[in-house]
């Protein structure tokens, strides 16, 4: 199918749960609110005719210096395999208490990308049985690739130095 | 552990925890694994990543575009060009602009001769790790070659950082030409070599064939891409299915194994290397001549000797250098066939010159839950041939 295709065929069919979708640059893009992710993922998988059964990526933005509301989003990249079709899911995730179902029930490779999502933008992952930081130390404050992580400090973890005092240290303005 | 009342030591269960790597020579990198051992037996593996992190998506939010391609390749550094091209055509896809024919074959060159030289570096690493030295010299030696004509090209062995946004960064040389030409006749047989210490050896099909099987349903569903997903029967290929930078001109065959195990894997590696030669020589043939860049002196810079008595070159080439590439706002991403499977960059564009996110999808870094769950029920001497046939790169894990 093309995208044009698809993009009809989801808004015939799941028109109520999907927000809006539009063929964006020749890719098929459907905005997802975090509530209806799993019964429209759960549709792009199971319908015969988009068959979505390949996951390829899950990524999240932090759209907090582009001004736009909601401020993160996790976007969906799935591919379908027979159908050589592709489509991109955009989940708009609100900066209080930031969460989104998690999709590995139907897509097992889900676990590593939807645990980066935690680490790095601190969403938290509804029903993923093993939320732990993926990339950074488990002891790390703060989520890295937001867009109000301070880039400039980093704390002392350990010194050869004799007269470091702790007092002279600065608080890290990434403790919150 | 528990102390008795005797004082004794007394295990809580009758499995043994067993970590493996970071430092391992078999993990190919910083990779950490912590295996359940029932005797020899693996019950579960739970792997550990992030010892390589590098911060690259964050430092892209504040690089230039043009900057961020160096930074690229570093991510997979076993396909530098792979990786420059798929960033380079998400951003040109953002720009709306067409390559010439020209760059997009130089392009296709540099990307099948980089193929080869990683599998290659995968055949004779993964035959080390299994017991078999002999292939590794070879397979080293060819990569060699590999790595002098990227030199004779861009000065640099491995990170090339030649595929740049608009085209190549110089036209091809009739000397590399030349040399590429001279490398696709003598490699063949090479391939023949490899195959015949390998193929038909008694003990590297004991050690690979049924073990690390992944069905059909299980490839798809763990996200496998590449040499990994094809072993398993899946024939998708990116080159084929949504053909870039003119893989559309090129008549090849996509090897597609039957069973999904580690003999299968090698097997395609081994069937795409020969293809990669078929897609060179067609290359090298059929090479069109209308120039190495586009000529939008927006994007690319202008010819170093029209500044002298151009204006608008000069003013040009100082906006370009001096503020870079305006790219419009918009999200997209492009999959192009890696090595290793599908790499693509999804890039957000606010309309600076400066990408508002730059994110990697690294088939090495989709594929670690599911080579982990491979491992459940193997021998713990299979776990170091399971980590090597699926080819992790731990640059492009991590990130």
């Amino acid at each position: 199918m093309t995208a044009e295709e698809v993009v009809e065929k989801i808004k015939s069919s799941m028109g109520q749960d999907v927000q809006s979708a539009e063929v964006h640059l020749g890719d098929a893009v459907v905005h997802v609110a975090p509530e209806f992710l799993p019964k429209v993922a759960e549709f792009l998988k199971d319908d015969p005719d988009l068959a979505f059964d390949y996951l390829s990526d899950i990524r999240g933005v932090d759209y907090l210096k582009m001004e736009r509301e909601p401020r993160f989003e996790a976007v969906y990249e799935l591919h379908s395999i027979d159908k050589n079709h592709s489509v991109r899911v955009r989940v708009g995730i609100p900066e209080e208490n930031p969460s989104v179902p998690t999709v590995t029930k139907l897509w097992s490779s889900a676990v590593f990308p939807e645990r980066e999502i935690f680490d790095m933008f601190g969403v938290h992952i509804e029903g993923l049985e093993d939320e732990r930081r993926l990339i950074m130390p488990e002891t790390w404050e703060g989520h890295p690739l937001r867009k109000d992580y301070p880039l400039v400090w980093e704390d002392i973890a350990f010194t050869h130095n004799r007269d470091f005092k702790k007092e002279l240290v600065k608080e890290n303005p990434a403790k919150r | 552990m528990t102390v008795t009342e005797q004082g004794l030591l007394e295990r809580d269960k009758d499995t043994m925890t067993l970590n493996m790597g970071p430092q391992h020579p078999s993990t190919h990198g910083v990779f950490r694994v912590v295996l359940e051992m029932d005797g020899e037996i693996v019950l579960s593996a739970v792997p550990d990543i992030g010892y390589l992190h590098t911060g690259i998506e964050k430092s892209s939010e504040n690089k230039r575009y043009v900057h961020v391609i160096p930074m690229t390749d570093r991510l997979d550094y076993l396909n530098p060009p792979g990786n420059n091209l798929a960033f380079c055509l998400t951003t040109e896809k953002l720009l709306q602009v067409e390559i010439p024919g020209r760059a997009q074959y130089i392009r296709v060159i540099m990307c099948e001769l980089t193929r080869i030289a990683s599998h290659l570096l995968w055949l004779g690493t993964h035959a080390l790790d299994i017991g078999a030295m002999t292939v590794f010299l070879y397979a080293w030696r060819e990569r060699e070659m590999i790595l002098d004509l990227n030199e004779m090209i861009s000065g640099v062995r491995m990170m090339t950082s030649f595929i740049r946004i608009g085209g190549v960064a110089k036209d091809a040389t009739p000397e590399w030409i030349q040399g590429t030409r001279k490398f696709i006749d003598y490699f063949p047989e090479k391939i023949d070599e490899y195959e015949s210490l390998l193929t038909k050896n008694p003990i590297w099909m004991d050690r690979t064939q049924g073990v690390g099987v992944f069905s059909r349903e299980q490839a798809i569903d763990w996200s496998f891409s590449g040499p990994c997903l094809r072993a398993s029967g899946v024939d998708f290929d990116f080159r084929k299915k949504r053909p870039y930078s003119g893989y559309e001109n090129f008549r090849f065959e996509v090897p597609v194994g039957k069973n999904g195990d580690i003999y299968d894997r090698y097997r395609c590696r081994i069937q795409e290397m020969r293809e990669s030669r078929e897609i060179l020589k067609q290359a090298l043939d059929n090479l069109p001549d209308d120039g190495y860049k586009i000529a939008d002196n927006k994007i690319s810079l202008p010819p170093r000797k029209t500044l002298k008595t151009s204006m608008e070159a000069l003013i040009h080439h100082f906006k370009l250098v001096s503020e870079g590439i305006k790219v419009p706002a918009g999200e997209t991403y492009v999959p192009t066939e890696g090595p290793r499977g599908e790499v693509g960059f999804y890039i957000v564009s606010d309309g600076s010159n400066i990408p508002y996110r730059v994110k990697l999808r690294a088939p090495s870094f989709m594929a670690i839950p599911g080579m982990c769950h491979m491992m459940n029920g193997h021998f713990i001497a299979d776990v170091v041939g399971i980590i090597g046939s699926v080819d992790i790169v731990m640059g492009e894990v991590d990130r």
